[in-house]
């Protein structure tokens, strides 16, 4: 028997998004992880990608490269922009042929729109935001389940679910939780080209516009430095200190939520629970006070520097570094010397 | 007429959890039950609408019997008919069993007044998961339109809507025939502040119950702990951080300050090189 | 209903003591009541010491106590502390006159009790309203019919208007029953941490018994740094409320801020091993109204009455307020009713009130301590002076073992006349003998 872990290569205008490549890298982490029980049963695992699109048979070569054995390529006209009824019927009807037993699906936009839908199709189990994933043993399985951690209660519980009797078990995962395996320029693997039909009635909406946001540049996720503003900026203008040393430092703009619900900043730089999960390696956090609803997005960062007033504020707990003084001058201060760091490098 | 319907949940204000510093536990005591509030801006929207074209929301719960409250507040806002429904053999459900529960009255309320939309927040703030809104479009087999910001315009001529989404890298406008189910970001409208008359009428409001046998009869099965494919295998509260070395400007002076931790960001060599690459 | 509007027999505004009695009662005899909230829930907005007492809550609902209100422990033990910098002088009863059936003062907590009062009320069949705030009244021929709110269609209707909205009366203002803001000399900033602390360590540190026993303190001296005002401490089942209240005045021309004046009684050497090891659970702030008898509106016009922290109606030094407020509450109550009965809503029928709260304490208390307040401000340094005194005098008495006695009383008389002249002293002690007394 063939157990199969997939993952959903997600893809958009003919680009792959990069946290397909991350889960590349936890399936086959996660298929070692039952080598033990393959030795026993005789059986093989295999990691596998699911790739839907229009043209993007390139993307399927780019996935063996990250460690997928085989890439299941569905390429067709109805295909060329995510709707959610030609995608579902996709990976149910595939689901369906070759009875994967994780599917893996990166929690973007587009990724929690599409596994809700193709767990409720399969009627199966699916966990989302998972923050770790490993297979283990679980209320005497038979063979080990995907054990499924997220945070829950706005992230202050962290749980840890099964899917015992449903199969594909289902999980979701937030871009950078985990970190891409390196490509294998080398690597070798399959591409099997799969036939669905997409009938009219099947095609229950359409895109009639679309609208690139002045932001859209704003690739928070996979920035390297991230400066970020708090309620205690006092105000938009704040925004425009933070953008000062985020240019500085050749870093990207993020906000807590605070800031984005009164309107300072627009939600597109918002990090925590609500907003976009971030590791970049070095994160600023000014006037941020650390609610925990913003630390489950921000709390993996490898340098943490807190700039608040309050020496109590709880975003200190995890901050690398802290500063507590008035952040409307520590800030200008840390942007003069940075900028004299950089004139003395020249 | 315009008929809309608003999934709702009821969630405790996961903004004030607060963890037990001594013995590690969720003190739940005192942490008060909100309207969840991706769904209150979805009953706005819903109400907006009706305003415009004349017509009801309905707005529809599976709860505890406290979720009453939330379907007061909804009223409040200019709903016309809130239901809970509410029954013991639908505790310990997943997505998946409210997702069951929650199409097949949604389904029974379809049959006798038509629906046009179908309303949910785009996740409720204690689950987080926003799997609900798309499962009950599966079941019920409804055009799905996530992450909407903004209803641009709702056709009841000829039977659609015109809904932008927001995505990671653009907007996009779908248009989608009736009925169909959107999931809704706060942007979609803003909470009113109710009128004298609707706050008097949701103070008097006495929702509907219904259970797990009636109206609509569901299958044991698929509801509660048996039809739920996930569960919890075992729960724990997140590693308490001990936190690094604080400088403080007010003693060391600001300048002092920054460099103290210019020169300790630029002691680690990945950060050196990430800062120094930038020109 | 004839036309759309919103009508009913009494509005009443603000769901605190006096609101929800009033309420209460209206409803009991069968009218149409409305009661206007503008917090979340009643009791959202109010906050205190403090202690309720019994005499009112009978008064309102003869078997209060099988209602199972929601009250911390009772108080068996009562009195002053004078506190000096160093040291403290307590003057406590217990036993006694004290030991009434039922106990005639319990320590409370406003959020709980302010809702269960107010669920009293609704029981009798009063309608409360709440996240909505009164604005401005309707007025036809000068006469009050209603009150505009906040929100939009916000118009009710009724012949009479009971004003219970709280010690800032903008409405009482607005109405012209007194012609200016409360004056900084007259409100008082009363802020006050509740510590919790177990029941068994309270009872240890404090001597009391057991859960069933409690103790009500008025603090005096060095906790208000002389500024006119009084602290308090009060024991709830397992927490412990501390606080201190000083005039508005007195802050703004001092310059000390309300959470030193806090900080400083906490940290007091006699004070800090009471609290030691407990959890802060709330702070918080509330203004009292301390103007009493000069500061009072005019308590009715055509069409509305005024009752409770609205009409200033608070003794401060007998920590009496929550009970005035339920008594006046009632007294609108029955005005508001008869008025009905009589289809006469003009201030002349109106002025019963007035008349009926002459009868009680309510107004002879408030007439008899009408000097009190002008007292403290013509003598600034009375609250430091004398508890400093009172500690000096009896930690020498008490010391003076092996000295002279005749010595002894020198120096205590001598450490009296160092801070105040012999004749001035007396002259205090018969000044505040008489505003006491009122004469």
């Amino acid at each position: 028997m063939t157990r199969r872990f997939w993952v959903f290569i997600e893809q958009e205008d003919g680009k792959a998004h990069p946290v397909a490549w991350e889960l590349l890298g936890v399936a086959r982490r996660l298929a070692g992880e039952v080598k033990d029980e393959l030795t026993k049963s005789g059986d093989t695992a295999v990691v596998e990608g699911i790739l839907v699109g229009q043209d993007v048979e390139a993307l399927a070569q780019e996935a063996i490269r990250y460690g997928a054995d085989r890439v299941y390529l569905v390429d067709a006209p109805p295909f060329k922009h995510y709707l959610n009824k030609p995608y579902t019927s996709a990976l149910t009807t595939l689901v369906k042929k070759y009875s994967p037993e994780v599917f893996l699906v990166g929690a973007s936009t587009l990724g929690r729109d599409l596994a809700g839908s193709v767990a409720t199709s399969l009627r199966t189990g699916l966990t989302a935001d998972c923050t770790q994933l490993d297979m283990g043993v679980a209320r005497d399985s038979v063979k080990k389940l995907l054990l499924a951690t997220r945070p829950a209660f706005g992230g202050n519980v962290i749980a840890t679910i099964i899917c015992k009797n449903h199969q594909p078990q289902m999980a979701t995962v937030r871009p950078r939780v985990f970190n891409a395996p390196q490509p294998d320029p080398n690597a070798k693997g399959e591409v099997l080209r799969e036939e669905i039909e997409i009938t009219p009635e099947m095609v229950n909406a359409q895109i009639v516009e679309f609208i690139t946001n002045a932001d859209s540049s704003v690739k928070l996720e996979y920035a390297d430095v991230i400066v970020s503003g708090g309620r205690g900026l006092g105000g938009p203008k704040g925004f425009e200190l933070i953008k000062e040393l985020a240019d500085e430092l050749g870093g990207v703009v993020g906000s807590s939520r605070g800031c984005v619900d009164a309107g300072w900043i627009k939600y597109d730089h918002q990090i925590g629970q609500t907003g976009k999960t971030v590791r970049p390696k070095l994160y600023i956090a000014a006037g941020i006070s650390g609610a925990i609803q913003h630390k489950v997005g921000m709390q993996d960062s490898d340098f943490i520097l807190a700039i608040n007033r309050d020496p109590h504020a709880p975003i200190f707990d995890i901050a690398t570094l802290g500063i507590v003084g008035d952040l409307y001058e520590v800030i200008p201060a840390l942007i003069k010397q940075v900028r004299a760091m950089k004139e003395t490098r020249k | 007429m315009f008929h809309a319907l608003v999934g709702i949940k009821q969630v405790p204000d996961t903004t004030s959890i607060r963890i037990d510093p001594e013995t590690n536990n969720l003190i739940r005591e005192g942490v008060p039950t909100i309207l969840n509030p991706y769904d209150a801006h979805a009953v706005a929207a819903a109400v907006e609408w009706k305003r415009k074209l004349g017509g009801k929301v309905t707005i529809i719960t599976m709860g505890p019997p406290a979720a009453v409250s939330a379907l007061r507040e909804c009223v409040e806002m200019g709903a016309d008919r809130g239901i809970l429904v509410s029954d013991r053999r639908f505790s310990g459900a997943d997505t998946l069993a409210t997702s069951y529960v929650l199409a097949e009255a949604i389904r029974h309320i379809h049959s006798l007044e038509p629906i046009q939309m179908i309303f949910f927040g785009k996740q409720a703030i204690d689950g987080d998961t926003a799997q609900v809104g798309p499962g009950v479009a599966v079941r019920l087999d409804l055009p799905l339109v996530t992450y909407a910001v903004n209803i641009r315009e709702v056709n009841m001529q000829d039977g659609f809507a015109l809904v932008e989404r927001r995505t990671e890298s653009r907007n996009e406008v779908v248009k989608a025939g009736f009925p169909l189910l959107l999931t809704c970001e706060k942007d979609i409208a803003q909470i009113p502040y109710a009128s004298l008359p609707d706050l008097v009428k949701s103070l008097r409001y006495e929702p509907e119950m219904w259970t797990a046998d009636t109206p609509v009869t569901y299958d044991a099965a698929q509801i509660g702990l048996k039809g739920s494919p996930t569960m919890v295998f075992k729960t724990g509260t997140p590693e308490k951080h001990s936190g690094g070395e604080v400088i403080k400007s007010a003693e060391v002076g600001v300048e002092t300050a920054v460099k103290m931790a210019l020169d300790k960001i630029l002691s680690i060599e990945s950060l050196a090189s990430v800062l120094g690459a930038q020109k | 209903m004839s036309d759309d509007k919103i009508r009913f027999d009494v509005i009443v505004i603000g769901a605190g003591m006096a609101g929800s009695t009033a309420a209460a009662l209206v409803a009991r005899s069968g009218l149409k009541v409305a009661v206007i909230e503008r917090g979340q829930n009643p009791g959202g907005k109010n906050y205190f010491g403090g202690t309720v007492y019994t005499h009112a809550l009978r008064e309102i609902y003869p078997d209060f106590m099988e209602r199972k209100p929601p009250l911390e422990r009772p108080v068996t033990e009562t009195g002053f502390w004078f506190l000096s910098p160093d040291g403290m002088v307590k003057a406590t009863v217990q036993g006694g006159k004290l030991k009434n059936d039922p106990i005639d003062a319990y320590v409370a907590q406003r959020a709980k009790f302010d809702a269960w009062w107010a669920s009293q009320a609704v029981k009798e069949g009063a309608f409360i309203i709440p996240k909505t705030l009164v604005v401005d009244f309707i007025r036809e021929d000068g006469k009050v019919v209603g009150v505009h709110t906040d929100r939009a269609q916000g118009e009710i209707y009724a012949p009479v208007v009971i004003i219970c909205e709280g010690v800032n009366n903008l409405l009482t203002q607005k109405l012209g029953l007194i012609d200016h803001d409360i004056k900084p000399s007259a409100a008082a900033l009363g802020i006050k941490q509740l510590i919790s602390l177990p029941a068994e360590t309270i009872n240890a540190r404090l001597g009391l018994p057991d859960k069933n026993h409690g103790m009500a303190i008025s603090v005096i001296g060095d906790v208000t740094m002389g500024l006119p005002g009084l602290g308090f401490l009060y024991t709830g089942g397992d927490s412990l409320s501390l606080g201190v209240g000083v005039t508005l005045q007195a802050l703004r021309e001092s310059g000390v801020k309300p959470y030193e004046l806090l900080q400083r009684y906490l940290n007091h050497p006699c004070i800090a091993p009471i609290i030691a090891g407990g959890r802060l659970m709330e702070y918080g702030a509330h203004l009292i109204p301390e103007g009493g008898w000069r500061e009072m509106p005019k308590l009715y016009t055509d069409g509305a009455l005024v009752a409770g922290d609205a009409a200033a109606m608070v003794n401060a030094l007998h920590w009496e307020g929550t009970n005035m407020a339920i008594i006046a509450g009632k007294e609108a109550a029955e005005t508001a009713i008869e008025a009905h009965k009589q289809g006469d809503f003009l201030a002349r029928s109106l002025s019963s009130y007035s008349a009926r709260l002459k009868k009680r304490f309510i107004m002879q208390d408030l007439h008899q301590y009408r000097n009190l307040s002008h007292f403290l401000e013509t003598h600034p340094d009375f609250m430091k002076i004398y508890p400093d005194f009172v500690n000096d005098a009896l930690g020498m008495f008490f010391t003076g073992f092996g000295k002279p006695k005749k010595q002894l009383y020198r120096d205590i008389l001598r450490s009296l006349t160092d801070r105040r002249p012999l004749l001035k002293a007396v002259g205090d002690i018969v000044a505040f003998g008489r505003t006491i007394i009122g004469i």
